[in-house]
């Protein structure tokens, strides 16, 4: 064993990539991390690390409820004698870990960044929260995050990458959140062979050769802005019943509503996910719609992730391919597809035609 | 605490070390110092603030969110111009669940006001011009803070019309005041409703809105055309000013796309590449050409 330093890669068997979950719930961390809960693979803050499931795979939902809760409140009211007392919600500044994510969605907060750091609430949490992430060693049919600039073994938004091998892990960190995430275990661990980081790269490569998508380059960008107008997007968005799944899964999509729960005598104002498929999140007052049918509410969807927001974010998509959108929607949409098709004029075979 | 955290476990508890944060989206409270109707169902308030802070500060064109305690929040620009903003204004049609709260309240409540927010009429830009200002229905209360702008620094524009009109009579905005604006020298006022709008002893004009404009035979030649209104009426505008060959960069307007942040963030008021909170509200109908029609 080395001197452990700063940088260094280090190999873990099973038990101790458990133990060291172990030892950062016992510093008082919370700790996100894949959990089997009733038959769904989902994120949840873990009390030990026997309970996290390390295979492979996407989680149902993506981890940006952690940053990005589904529903939070803002400010709370209470009215006293007619006037409204204002109150802050509570400080909630405990160290937190998203432990074991998948490197598509680590990229996924990556774009949350570029639009929710500006609200301190979120900025807080993501001060506050590492990202160690997993390597993938498979991909699902839906996957296509080579596509959008991603790989299976994605470094972007990633503190700590760990890659699985033969037997046990290699650990690498990526960033000085990282780094200090290591540092207090550097003593106890083994310094990789050479050649495992690389095998782990190896590896992430055959997964990233398994992906059969073609890539979404970003000179398409104002192609498809240009699309703005043509018809093909009503018969692509026909069949989309406007159920908003795929932003509710996304790791990058970020629209909230602003709504109060409550009376006029107390309550709060709260922040909760939305969604561009819905009729209601355009509509005025006086009933005008400027996306009045369920195609253009659709065409949004697409056209702000793979046209408006890189174009204006500097040619990245706001869209890491993890595939959660395809693989949840009821009636078989395909966001790959539906880029590639309004590009080149033709259906892609695999539209709403994935093998699950 | 967030909802998705509290199913947390053992690391709960750790104390805070950098306290509360406020949200940019917490409101600050206004007292309602007047209200008054307009119309049968607009209605305007005159706020202040609760607290000794600084005075609300804005600039023409500029919009708030102004919340009800419970009902929510609704956008509304300001409809008084910041050389008269000892008080803010703002103008609203009773049509959904938080404007209908707000109607509901009396002179004395405390309501939520935050901004200002967006971009503002280039009112610089219009000096020593003449002016037109075209509002329909609610739309005129968008052209009230540039309206008494420019009458509070009459001398530094040219000739104003003011083009008012509505669906009926009894929805003609600011019937009270129109007779001080058309006092002020070089100000011409126009009243407009809809053909069977109008009533008996009605003197004003009779016709749609577009058509009226046009009868006025105003010729462009440097002349800046601000206008608000529903869709349709900006609709039959436009080509009417196409015919009469307004050039597109002296026609300015706003997009009134639905909002909830103000602040870029909350992604329903995209249009293209531009979020009309903070983009807008304010385009010149020239920029409205290059963006795709998601308004």
């Amino acid at each position: 064993m080395g001197t452990p330093s700063a940088g260094q890669i280090h190999r873990l068997g099973r038990d101790q990539l458990a133990s060291w979950v172990d030892a950062l719930l016992g510093e008082r961390k919370r700790v996100f991390a894949p959990v089997l809960r009733r038959g769904l693979r989902v994120l949840r803050a873990v009390e030990r690390a026997q309970d996290v499931d390390f295979a492979p795979g996407r989680t149902r939902w993506s981890p940006k409820e952690f940053l990005f809760p589904r529903t939070e409140t803002l400010f709370s009211y209470e009215n006293r004698d007619g006037v409204p007392v204002l109150a802050d919600p509570p400080a909630d500044d405990v160290p937190r870990i998203l432990f074991g994510v998948q490197p598509c969605d680590a990229a996924g907060l990556v774009r949350l960044d570029s639009i929710l750091l500006q609200d301190p609430f979120y900025a807080r949490r993501r001060e506050l929260t590492t990202v160690v992430a997993i390597a993938c060693s498979e991909a699902a049919p839906e996957c296509f995050c080579t596509a959008v600039g991603g790989s299976p073994a994605g470094q972007e938004g990633v503190d700590v990458l760990l890659a699985p091998l033969e037997t046990g892990w290699v650990v690498r960190a990526l960033s000085p959140k990282g780094e200090a995430l290591l540092a207090p275990r550097r003593g106890g661990w083994e310094t990789a062979a050479a050649g495992d980081w690389e095998a782990a790269l190896e590896q992430a490569g055959r997964v990233a050769g398994s992906i059969g998508r073609r890539e979404l380059p970003a000179a398409w960008a104002e192609k498809l802005e240009q699309s703005f107008a043509d018809p093909i997007w009503d018969e692509l968005a026909r069949r989309c019943v406007g159920c908003s799944i795929c932003a509710y899964v996304c790791p990058s999509c970020s629209c909230f509503d602003v709504a109060d729960e409550g009376s006029d005598a107390c309550g709060s104002r709260c922040r909760t996910w939305d969604s561009c498929s819905f009729r209601l999140f355009t509509q005025h007052g006086s009933g005008h719609n400027p996306r009045a049918t369920q195609p253009a509410r659709s065409r949004q969807r697409v056209l702000h992730k793979f046209a408006f927001y890189p174009l204006q974010h500097g040619g990245r998509a706001m869209c890491v391919g993890c595939g959660r959108c395809i693989r949840s929607c009821p009636v078989g949409m395909d966001i790959h597809a539906e880029v590639v098709e309004v590009m080149s004029g033709r259906p892609e075979k695999e539209a709403g035609d994935v093998q699950r | 605490m967030s909802s998705a955290e509290t199913a947390a476990g053992p690391a709960r508890a750790a104390a805070g070390t950098a306290g509360p944060l406020e949200s940019p989206l917490k409101p600050r409270l206004m007292r309602i110092v007047e209200a008054w109707d307009e119309t049968p169902d607009v209605r305007s308030l005159r706020l202040q603030p609760v607290d000794d802070g600084p005075p609300v500060r804005w600039l023409p064109g500029q919009f708030g969110e102004f919340s009800v305690f419970g009902a929510g929040e609704a956008v509304f620009t300001m409809a008084n111009s910041p050389s008269r903003g000892e008080f803010v204004e703002c103008g609203f049609r009773a049509l959904g669940k938080v404007t209908w709260a707000l109607r509901d309240l009396a002179v004395g409540q405390v309501i939520g006001y935050r901004g200002p927010y967006g971009n503002s009429f280039p009112v610089d830009s219009w000096r020593g011009k003449d002016l037109v200002f075209i509002g329909g229905g609610i739309g005129t209360v968008a052209l009230r803070a540039p309206l008494q702008w420019v009458l509070d620094h009459r001398g530094d524009f040219g000739e104003i019309v003011v083009l008012n009109g509505a669906r009926s009579v009894a929805d003609l905005c600011y019937q009270k005041e129109m007779p001080a604006w058309a006092e002020v020298p070089g100000v011409h006022v126009v009243r407009t409703v809809d053909p069977g709008g109008e009533t008996p002893g009605w003197d004003g004009e009779v016709g749609l809105l577009p058509a009226v404009f046009e009868r006025l035979g105003l010729a462009p030649g440097g002349r800046i055309v601000v206008t608000c209104g529903p869709p349709v009426m900006l609709h039959y505008l436009f080509q009417s000013l196409e015919k009469l060959k307004f050039p597109p960069e002296d026609v300015v307007t706003t997009l009134e796309n639905k909002m909830k942040c103000g602040l870029g963030l909350c992604g329903r008021c995209n249009v293209g590449r531009l979020f009309v909170c903070v983009d807008g509200p304010v385009f010149t109908w020239a920029r409205m050409q290059t963006l795709p029609r998601d308004y």
